[in-house]
């Protein structure tokens, strides 16, 4: 187990800036989540972590030591790659087994570590096979168990479930996080999936273009985004997002939305920059008083029902418990619960805390 | 219906199998029985092709050692060996390199290295000769596979380096977090997975100058002819020794079909799957 800093990372591929400044920590033990859209830099980060790939400028410390100058190996780090990347031509016990091969490990010793991996990750009946003759989460699991025998102090994850259908990448999630509670490696995850950062991180790092938007716990992320950037990324569906104005009156704040006015606590001091309104749609309510809205799209999902409403020249998406049975064009009112809005500054797009 | 179709589909399928095979096949068939037989019995009408009649005099007369073919023979075995053998290790290793290295003025040597194949033999025969005597490489088995390995390496090339691109980067960077170095790396993860691909290319290239005439009779006088010449000399002016021209031809070929038995699985790996489903 380490500790992992990154300590004002630059990456450079030529003229062009990758990695710009980037300074993250994880404490020992952590599951820290990298997560952004394609091209962020997420997975170039993970493969300097890794030393597969050179650090232009600053410092990765493991265990408050400087590892810049220190091959993949010698960082104590192991890693799952996207596509798996077993060895085609060898069979999954050759697989696994192969970092103790390489130290020249006595033969027993190698297959007793084998066949306790195999068997954590249920992969005994497999161990002849060829990775070309197991199925994509059977070769997922292979390639965890070559990052387990090495029992490193760091696990490096490079989108690990992006070629696993939906309903095995919902199971792998779990199974990593059992496997995280049980070994208790560090491990750094990178993924484009919001869903799967919150789910599995201690922390989430979300990037944008090279830098680093916002670290903080999955629940910060999620209900305390640092900017609207993150409030997009963050949440299924997304976070909708107007542009008003505050208005003061008879002693009362609210926020005005095209000709709805939103009432708002009188505990909040208002800005004076031009503001951005956003809402995750468990907090907007559908009943009988309110704005009127028209209903647009109804999108069942199991235990909720997600509503769709045009509203003020815009829509917005309200989460409704168990089935709706509004029906397209019905008109409902809108309202808001005022815990779950927040406000960012329209320049900036960062948030304000009020 | 359905099944009808299916079977009408194969039906033809064959049909143009067995058509291509015959055309492939027949000129190879009837070398062998014109081999196996006195020209007496090729040459009278109707053609007599009666069993007792086969002999095998013509390839007795053929191996003669004081014939040309037993020494082409060998010839053509040491030209092919080297060139084949050399064309793959220095073919390898610039494929790889030009695959993975991101080295400056890449597509530049990658086109030079295909230019070389548009001029047609013909045109650079006459001063490669001269440069070839020049420097007393004439009729000498150094000269002559040189020259063979000037047209099949950049072959070899690119057919390894669209094979090694093939090869996920992937499979490279997790034996290096395994703590593989760069010399495992090759010997314990990208030679074994290219050895399909390398044989099927080295099989080629043997057949390429095992087969070569052209430079062979330009650059050759005594000493290193090959078999194709050797072959080719029992036509002569006056008279063509059929029989024992194509008791040599069969016996030429024995090396090359060997060969091609013998790595049959990974020529067919080789070129067909291409690709590594990793």
């Amino acid at each position: 187990m380490a500790t992992l800093e990154l300590i004002n990372v630059i990456k450079k591929f030529g003229e062009f800036t990758a990695i710009d400044g980037v300074s993250l920590h994880a404490a020992e033990g952590e599951f820290l989540t990298l997560l952004g859209p394609s091209g962020c830099g997420k997975s170039t980060i993970l493969n300097m972590i890794s030393g597969l790939e050179d650090v232009t400028a600053g410092e990765i410390r493991m265990n408050g030591k400087v590892v810049n100058q220190l091959g993949p190996f010698e960082r104590d780090v192991a890693m799952v790659f996207q596509n798996y990347a077993l060895y085609p031509h060898m069979t999954v016990a050759e697989n696994i087994g192969f970092s103790m091969r390489l130290r020249k490990r006595p033969k027993a010793e190698i297959n007793k570590r084998v066949f306790e991996v195999a068997n954590m990750l249920e992969l005994e009946h497999l161990m002849h096979r060829l990775p070309r003759e197991l199925s994509g989460g059977q070769q997922q699991r292979v390639a965890i168990g070559r990052a387990v025998i090495r029992e490193p102090s760091i696990f490096l994850f490079d989108e690990p479930f992006s070629n696993l259908d939906a309903a095995l990448r919902v199971k792998t999630r779990g199974e990593i996080k059992e496997l995280h509670q049980r070994l208790g490696v560090t491990s750094i995850f990178v993924t484009h999936d919001q869903e799967e950062a919150l789910s599995l991180s201690d922390h989430v790092a979300v990037l944008r273009a090279g830098k680093l938007e916002q670290h903080g716990s999955p629940e910060e992320i999620y209900s305390r985004p640092a900017s609207k950037y993150v409030a997009r990324f963050i949440g299924s569906p997304q976070m909708d997002i107007f542009s008003g104005i505050f208005l003061h009156s008879n002693g009362t704040l609210a926020f005005q939305i095209g000709e709805a006015t939103i009432p708002l606590p009188a505990n909040i001091q208002p800005p004076t920059q031009p503001v951005d309104m956003g809402v995750h749609p468990e907090y907007v309510i559908l009943g009988k008083t309110g704005f009127g809205a028209s209903v647009r799209l109804v999108q069942p999902v199991g235990p909720f029902t997600y509503v769709t409403v045009d509203w003020q020249g815009g829509s917005v998406t309200a989460r409704v418990n168990g089935v709706s049975h509004l029906k397209v064009k019905e008109i409902v009112q809108v309202q808001f619960d005022p815990e779950g809005l927040l406000f960012f500054d329209r320049e900036t797009e960062k948030r304000l805390n009020m | 219906m359905f099944l009808y179709k299916r079977y009408l589909n194969r039906f033809f399928i064959r049909l143009g199998l067995a058509t291509f095979t015959l055309v492939a096949l027949g000129p190879v068939l009837w070398g062998v029985v014109t081999s196996l037989f006195p020209l007496t019995s090729l040459t009278s009408n109707p053609l007599d092709l009666n069993p007792l009649n086969l002999t095998i005099e013509n390839y007795i007369r053929v191996l003669d050692t004081s014939r040309g073919l037993f020494s082409g023979l060998i010839n053509s075995m040491i030209i092919a060996t080297f060139t084949s053998a050399i064309g793959l290790v220095v073919g390898s290793a610039a494929a790889y390199a030009l695959a993975r290295l991101n080295m400056p003025g890449r597509n530049q040597i990658l086109l030079m290295i295909l230019a070389t194949q548009m001029l047609p033999g013909i045109v650079i025969a006459i001063p490669l000769f001269l440069v070839m005597s020049r420097l007393d490489l004439v009729d000498t088995h150094f000269g002559l596979i040189m020259v063979y390995l000037s047209f099949i390496l950049p072959i070899v090339i690119w057919i390894l380096k669209g094979f090694f691109e093939s090869i996920p980067m992937e499979l490279e960077r997790a034996a290096a977090v395994d703590g593989a170095t760069p010399l495992q790396t090759f010997q314990s993860i990208v030679l074994p997975i290219s050895l399909p691909p390398l044989f099927a290319t080295g099989v080629f290239a043997f057949i390429e100058s095992w087969n070569e005439f052209f430079f062979a009779i330009i650059l050759t006088r005594i000493n290193v002819k090959t078999a194709p010449i050797a072959i080719a000399e029992f036509s002569g002016q006056y008279t063509t020794l059929y029989g024992q021209m194509l008791a040599s031809a069969v016996l030429a070929s024995i090396p090359v079909v060997v060969l091609a038995i013998i790595f049959r699985r990974f020529i067919l790996e080789g070129f067909v799957e291409g690709a590594i489903k990793a």
